[in-house]
C-alpha cells in the first residue's frame, strides 16, 4: 500500500480549507489588489519546488503554491461578497504596492 | 541538475481539482433534478481515485489520484451546501430545475440573479444598487 497520495491528499485539503480563511480575511483587511503577489507568490514556491529533492517538501510546496493562486482568483469575488453585505466590510484597506496600476487591470476569476 | 516533479503535479492536481470541483458543483447543483445522484457520482468517483493512489507503486500517480479523489470527496459534499447557497440567494437559481423552482416558492430570499458576476466597487451597496451593479457589467 502507497500511502504518500492519499496523505498528501488530505493535508491539501486542509490547505485549500486555510484557503477559505486568508481570503476572507485578507480581502478584509488588504483588499482584493494583492491577487498578482499572492499569484506570483504561488508560481515561485511551485517553481522552487522543482528544484527540491526530498518529496514531501516539494509536493506540499506544490500544493501550497497552487492554493495560492487559486486563492487569488477568489479575492475579487470576494470583495464584492463583502459590498452586497455577505461578510463584514471593512473600509481602511492596507493596499499593495502600485495600486493605482493593479486597479486597471481585469482581476481574474474562474 | 535533476527537476522533481512531484510538487508540480500536486500543484496540479490541486489547481485542476479546485477548479473543476468549482465549476462542476454550481453547474450540476444548477441543473440536476436530485442532490443524490451527483453526491453519489462524485462520493464513489472520490473512493475509487483514493484506491487507485493506495494502490499504484507510481508516485506521481498516487499524488494525482491522491489529490484529485480527495477534492472530488469534498465536491460530493458541496452540493447540499451549493443548494443553501441558493435558498439564501448567495447562487442563482434555476427556474427550470423543478427542485429549483420549489426553492423558488419556498424560501423568499432565492434569486436568478448572480449578484457577485461583476467587479468589485469599493463600497458597501444597498440591495437596488447590487442588482444595477450587475445590469450595468
Amino acid at each position: 500500500m502507497n500511502l504518500f497520495g492519499l496523505t498528501l491528499g488530505i493535508i491539501t485539503l486542509l490547505m485549500i480549507g486555510l484557503g477559505f480563511v486568508w481570503v476572507i480575511r485578507g480581502e478584509r483587511y488588504f483588499g482584493h489588489l494583492w491577487w498578482p503577489y499572492v499569484m506570483g507568490f504561488g508560481v515561485l514556491l511551485i517553481l522552487v519546488s522543482l528544484v527540491i529533492s526530498s518529496l514531501w517538501t516539494s509536493a506540499l510546496l506544490g500544493a501550497f503554491g497552487a492554493s495560492l493562486i487559486w486563492g487569488s482568483t477568489e479575492l475579487k469575488e470576494q470583495a464584492v461578497r463583502t459590498e452586497v453585505g455577505w461578510y463584514p466590510f471593512h473600509a481602511r484597506k492596507i493596499l499593495p504596492p502600485f495600486a493605482k496600476f493593479i486597479e486597471k487591470w481585469k482581476a481574474p476569476h474562474l | 541538475m535533476e527537476l522533481n516533479y512531484v510538487g508540480l503535479v500536486a500543484a496540479a492536481s490541486t489547481f485542476i481539482g479546485v477548479w473543476f470541483g468549482h465549476v462542476a458543483v454550481r453547474k450540476i447543483e444548477s441543473v440536476s433534478p436530485t442532490l443524490w445522484l451527483p453526491t453519489i457520482a462524485f462520493g464513489l468517483a472520490g473512493i475509487l481515485l483514493e484506491l487507485l493512489s493506495l494502490l499504484t507503486p507510481d508516485l506521481l500517480l498516487s499524488t494525482a489520484t491522491g489529490i484529485l479523489g480527495i477534492t472530488l470527496l469534498c465536491d460530493a459534499n458541496e452540493f447540499s451546501r451549493q443548494q443553501h447557497r441558493v435558498q439564501k440567494g448567495h447562487a442563482p437559481a434555476n427556474p427550470n430545475n423543478p427542485r429549483h423552482a420549489r426553492l423558488m416558492r419556498e424560501f423568499p430570499a432565492v434569486t436568478t440573479l448572480d449578484l457577485l458576476k461583476r467587479e468589485p466597487v469599493g463600497k458597501p451597496v444597498t440591495p437596488t444598487e447590487a442588482i444595477k451593479l450587475i445590469a450595468q457589467h
